[in-house]
Formats: C-alpha cells, structure tokens, sequence
C-alpha cells in the first residue's frame, strides 16, 4: 500500500514536471500598443528597469560605466542581469512566456519578439532611425516602418591570424588573399609552427554564411524569398566540410558541440591554429588574453570578397512594467557621446551616423579595427538582408545541422543542400505566420 | 485513514473544530503551491499541445496536428530511439552497479560512512558542470581520459565525437551522477532485512553468494523496484547533463526526447505547441512504463 502511493505520487510528479517544463506559456491575444509622444528624463528617478545582457568581454565594464552614469544622470536604478549568449533566446522566451518581460534586452536578432517590442519612433520621433547610419538603421526596422530595435554596435565576420606563428613560418601577413591562397598559407604556417589545425571557425550559421556569401550566395533574398543558389551552395559546402573532414579545421570541434554555438576563440588563443574566422567583438577579449601578436586581415575572396554582417541591437519591451524608462535608456545609451565611450573601450563598431563619419578612436588595436570596418565597404549589399531577414536565424541552424551530416559522412552535398533549401522554404513560411 | 474516521463521524462541525484540521493546514502551503506551479501548467501545456504556435506568437487550434506530425516526423523517432537505449543502458547500469555498491558499503565495517559520502558526492554536483567536467576529461586528445589510455597504449577514442561511443558515453556519465544516490536508497534496504536470517543461514551453512541470492535479494526486491522505477524516470528526463556534454551530437546521435522537446519550443521557428505535444507524449510513455514496472513488480511479490 505504501509503495504504491509512492507510485501513486512519483507518477504524480512526472505528469506535473514533464508537462511544466515544458509549457511555455498560454494563448493570448496581442496586447493594445499604447505608448507615450515623448519620454521626460526627469521622471524616472527612483525608477527601476532590468536589462538583460550577454556580454562578449571587454563590452561588459564599459557598459557597467555607462549605466553607473545613466543612474547618476536620470536617479533611476539599472539591473543589469548577464545571461550567456547561448541561453540568451530560451531565457528571454521564457520570461515573455511567463508574463515577465524585462524592459530592455541585448540581442542579436530582435525578430522573434518583434511583436512584443517598443517602436523606438513612436518615443523619439519618425527621424530618429536617421540618426543612424543607413545599413545599420535598415536592420532595426520592420517592413512596415517600425523601428524595433537600435542598433548599438554592427559586426562583420572577418580572418584574425596569429601574426607571431606566420613570421615564423615565413608566411607574409596577407593584404588580400583568395580562399585557396589562405588554406595554402594556414597549412604551411601550421606545419611550421607544429600546430594541429590550420583554419578554424565558430560554429555558427552567422559565420558559415561568409563563406557561403563568398562563393557567390545568400540564402534569402532581398524580396525575403529563398534565394539559395544550389549549384553555388554545394561548392561552398563542398569546399568547407572538404576542409573539416580532412581535420585542416578541427572535426572534433565541429562534431563534439552537437546543435549549440560555440566559439573557437579558444583554440586560436591556444595557439593551436593560425587563422581563425569570427567577428571583431573578439578583439577587446584578444587584446586582454592572447600571448602571441595577432592581426585582425581582410576576409578571403572566391566569387566575391567581403565577409559576412551582424550586429547587436537594443530592444524595449511594452509588455514590461517600465516600456517608457526602457525606451529611454536605450536612447540614452545610444546618444553620440555615449556611444563613442562604450565603442572606444568595448570595441566595438559604431552604429550612429555621426560616428561612422567621424570614426573612432580606439584605446588601442585601432588597425585591427580598422580592418573589421574596411570589410563592410567589400561586403555584398545582399547578405545585409539575408543577415536581417525574420527567417534567418531557423535557416542557419538548418545549415549547421545538414553540414553536420555532411562532416559526419551521413549525407552528400548535394543531399545537404536540398535538405537546407527546403529548411529556408519552411522558415520563411514560419516567420511569415 | 484513522485520524480521517473519526473526522467523518463528526461530520464538517466537528472537524472545523480544529481538532483534526492541523494537518491539513500544514499540508495546504505545499497542496498550493504543487497546485499552482505543477498541476496548472501541467494542464495547460496538455491544452497548449493542440494549438499550433508558430514562432511563439499566433496560436491557432489544430486538434491533434501536433500529434500527427511528431509521429511522422522521422528524427522524432531517432530520438524515442536514442531516449529508450539510454534509459535502458542507465538503468540496468544503475541497477547492478547500484546493488554491488550498496552490499559493498553494507559491509563495510570501517569508512563506510565516509565512503558513501564520496560515492553520493556527484549527485549534489549541478548536472551542467558534470557535463562541463566530464566533457574536458573525455576530449580525444586532451582529456585525462584519453591520456591515460594512449599511455597504456589503448589509443584515443572520440568518446563524444564518434557517433558508435557518444551514446555509451552519456549512459556512463549519467551512471556516475545517479549512482550513489541509487546506493543509498538500496543500502537503506539492505539495512532493513533482519540480521537473524543471515545468521540462520550462516548455521545451515549458506555461503555468502547463497545468502545474497537466497535472502539479500528477494528481500530487497520492492527497493530495488523503486530504483528501477526512479531510474526509468530519470533516463527519460535526462537533459542537462547531455546537453553541456555533447549539446546532443555528434550528429544528433546523443540528442534525448527532452532535448527534442526543448529545441522545439526555444529554437527558431518556435513551436510551442509541438513541444508541449511531445512532453505529453513523453508523460504518457513514462506513465506506461512506470506502471509497467509496478505491476510486474506487484506480480513477482505475489509469486
């Protein structure tokens, strides 16, 4: 009798955890937008507003002094909540889900709460989107005008090398290379330097997009339909798992994180590679912990040059108890002299039109940063909308996953090709629902 | 049901009273809260299983859409497949290596006591930095693991890149996790046989392996249905551990039910209402095989 009201029980908590853990929430209507003309900075002290952040180093004291200097400026009171970028998505889905939206987040793609989010233009005006630079304003806006997310700084995937192990090999730094001269150059560098690997790369769509953009396609265009040229596809593809399969950039690596995203900075810091592709928010962590010179050099070119854009985008929640306080941190933050401070120590590129103009002078790595911002120029115009496309991020996971297959032997090419085009069909027709 | 009869034969007066309500007011905090945070949501993810909810935005009824297109959904079935060789595997290693541990511990005159706290150490250890610890030791070529065996010259494994060891792998580390908790459960079982039986017994001349087989294990049987039944909810649950170990790869070849589960209501395009259609499904496979079990247990008690 016992024993089976134990049963009775244990099978109680199994309905209840099984079933909890994974109810993510109920079906409920939109909220009504409702929202004020103009924000009072003035009103917000003893004010409270919670920012969820993920940080990628060097970003996160410099955004720490600037929200010391936005407490002391408005009296209003900043909780910072860092959460890693890999639990970013579920953490936020999770508290939208739950009814307990924060009021501002750090992102790298505002889509998925595109319905939740402030319209920065119904609290600072229809020409505020100008005071950005074009592309980077261009990716905060929806199809229909809203503006619902600032850009705080933009990315663009790029080559770091390890400056030290290509001296050594007698491998001259390269001003411009082809895909084919930089595995060349890699492989002798490596082998001069005893190095396992020769190339390495984030395990990312984002970042596998650049070599995809650079044999010459994207994989949703700019009227938002699948644009995946299959013949163009394959090569790439053939061309980068030809380079994992045969251990050049490391299989293990690519095998052993299963579905996550995880950054290869670690072996490249290792001193285990000597050409590494990732994006400049790696260069203020570089600058702090890597024993060796290193370089930031232009991306490799095959059909096309250029690397591949992202950025880091600020979003207000309406939903949140403060939409009004966040919608103005978010201006705050992004004011020309505040921008300039986080970007000068953060590394970060800036989004501002004023800023872009006049430039940034770094506190140091400023070639480096240089480099990054010269690829921008080189980058096709359409991976800029493959990049800010509501359907992106579901299609980038499908490439990691069928590259997997392809890395593992489980599939061909040409099979992991068909297999992505048919994934970017499905998430154009999701993100569209 | 004595302190309820009496309550009954007074009737409601009686009982609001207060002689008897005490218990029940104690109870009722923890009755809220189970209600509230586990009995609601649990329901309304059954309900939110038929809804389509793509992206996490629109919710649409769908009846048993959800349903349908998980059954045929063939990576679905890759992962009921990975879900129930794992729950297999660390069961039946659970089990045995249990029960060994615990009649090692059992007799263990000096140290148990220490020992067992070292053996249980792992079950207080947050599952995600086992998954972190255990995913440095067992690096193909930098992990202590694979250092010790090319040493002796056994060569470097993938343990969690090569699709053929990956899922023998993840059954091992959650072996470690659970064991010792399994241990102590059985040794509170073995704690509970009657010691004259032993020593009856030992004066008809039983040996130690007759005694184990002939006593120890007949009489330890409803402990050992209780680890068979927790370690059967525990594999189907299993998570956290796996996913900081191999993140379900190489290949989706470690990827569980409840991962499954999680990447659909998280990753792009959302769907909740498919992942909440799994859970139920995982509930109703968990609930049937934990009945299962009970009743062949209630059978052979019965034997």
């Amino acid at each position: 009798m016992r024993l089976r009201t134990k049963i009775a029980a244990l099978c109680a908590v199994v309905l209840a955890t099984s079933l909890s853990a994974c109810a993510p929430g109920s079906p409920q209507s939109e909220a009504a937008q409702s929202a004020p003309a103009s924000v009072d900075f003035n009103s917000f002290k003893g004010q409270t507003l919670t920012y969820v952040y993920f940080t990628d180093g060097p970003d996160e004291q410099a955004t720490k002094d600037m929200i010391a200097k936005f407490e002391a400026a408005t009296g209003a009171k900043v909780n910072l909540q860092i959460v890693p970028f890999a639990n970013l998505a579920t953490s936020l889905q999770a508290r939208l889900s739950a009814g307990n939206a924060p009021e501002v987040a750090r992102v790298t793609d505002w889509h998925p709460y595109a319905d939740k989010e402030v319209d920065f233009k119904q609290y600072f005006g229809s020409s505020y989107p100008s005071e950005f630079a074009s592309g980077a304003a261009a990716t905060a806006m929806d199809s229909a005008g809203h503006m619902l997310a600032v850009p705080s700084d933009v990315t663009i995937n790029g080559p770091m090398i390890n400056v030290d192990a290509f001296k050594k090999a007698g491998v001259p730094v390269p001003a411009k290379w082809t895909w084919d001269e930089l595995v060349a150059d890699a492989k002798k560098v490596a082998a001069a330097n005893n190095m396992p690997y020769a190339f390495a790369i984030d395990k990312s769509g984002n970042r596998l997009s650049t070599v995809l953009s650079q044999f010459g396609t994207v994989m949703i265009g700019p009227d938002g339909k699948n644009a995946l040229d299959k013949d163009k596809a394959a090569k790439a593809l053939t061309f980068f798992t030809d380079l994992v399969k045969s251990n050049v950039s490391p299989k293990d690596f690519w095998l052993g994180s299963g579905s996550k995203y995880t950054g290869a900075n670690e072996i490249f810091l290792a001193g285990q590679v000597p050409v590494y592709l990732s994006g400049p928010w790696q260069v203020g962590a570089f600058a702090k912990s890597a024993t060796f010179n290193w370089a930031a050099v232009p991306n490799p070119c095959q059909e096309r040059c250029g690397g591949f854009p992202g950025g880091k985008f600020m979003i207000a929640f309406k939903d949140s108890k403060n939409p009004a306080l966040a919608a103005a941190f978010v201006q705050w933050m992004n004011r020309s002299e505040n921008q300039r401070e986080v970007d000068k120590t953060a590394y970060w590129l800036p989004t501002r039109k004023d800023l872009t103009d006049s430039g940034v002078e770094y506190a140091n790595r400023q070639s480096d940063m240089s480099s990054f911002l010269s690829q921008i120029n080189a980058t096709p115009s359409d991976t800029w909308t493959d990049a800010n496309s509501p359907a992106f991020t579901a299609s980038a996971t499908a490439l990691i996953n069928e590259t997997d297959k392809v890395v593992a032997g489980q599939q061909d090419v040409r099979t992991a090709v068909e297999n992505i085009s048919t994934a970017i069909d499905k998430a154009i027709k999701a993100a569209g629902s | 049901m004595s302190v309820l009869a009496p309550a009954r034969a007074r009737g409601v007066r009686g009982w609001m009273r207060g002689k008897n309500l005490a218990p029940y007011l104690f109870v009722l905090p923890n009755m809220l809260i189970f209600a509230v945070f586990t009995i609601w949501p649990a329901f309304n993810g059954f309900n939110l299983s038929f809804y389509d909810s793509s992206n996490g935005r629109t919710y649409r009824p769908v009846g048993t859409g959800n349903y349908t297109n998980i059954l045929s959904d063939s990576q679905f079935w890759g992962v009921v497949q990975h879900t129930v060789l794992f729950t297999l595997g660390f069961v039946v290693l659970s089990t045995v290596l249990g029960t060994a541990l615990a009649l090692m511990l059992n007799s263990q005159r000096r140290g148990r006591g220490a020992l067992s706290a070292a053996y249980f150490l792992p079950v207080l250890i947050s599952p995600v930095v086992v998954g972190i610890i255990w995913k440095a030791a067992l690096d193909r070529t930098t992990g202590l693991v694979n250092q010790v065996l090319s040493a002796i010259g056994l060569g470097s494994p993938g343990w969690l890149v090569d699709s053929s060891l990956s899922l023998i792998s993840v059954i091992l580390v959650g072996t470690w996790i659970h064991l010792g908790f399994y241990a102590m459960i059985l040794i509170s079982g073995l704690q509970s046989i009657d010691t004259s039986l032993y020593e009856a017994a030992r004066m008809d001349g039983a040996g130690v392996w007759q005694s184990v087989r002939l006593i120890t294990l007949p009489l330890l049987r409803p402990t050992l249905m209780v680890v068979i039944i927790l370690a059967t909810i525990a594999g189907f649950q299993a998570f956290d551990f796996v996913y900081t170990l191999t993140g379900g790869g190489p290949v989706g070849a470690t990827t569980l039910i409840i991962q499954y589960i999680y990447e659909n209501a998280f990753s792009y395009p959302i769907q909740y209402g498919l992942a909440s259609a799994a859970a139920v499904i995982l509930f109703v496979v968990v609930f049937a095989v934990t009945f299962v079990n009970y009743a062949i247990g209630r059978r052979s008690e019965s034997i």
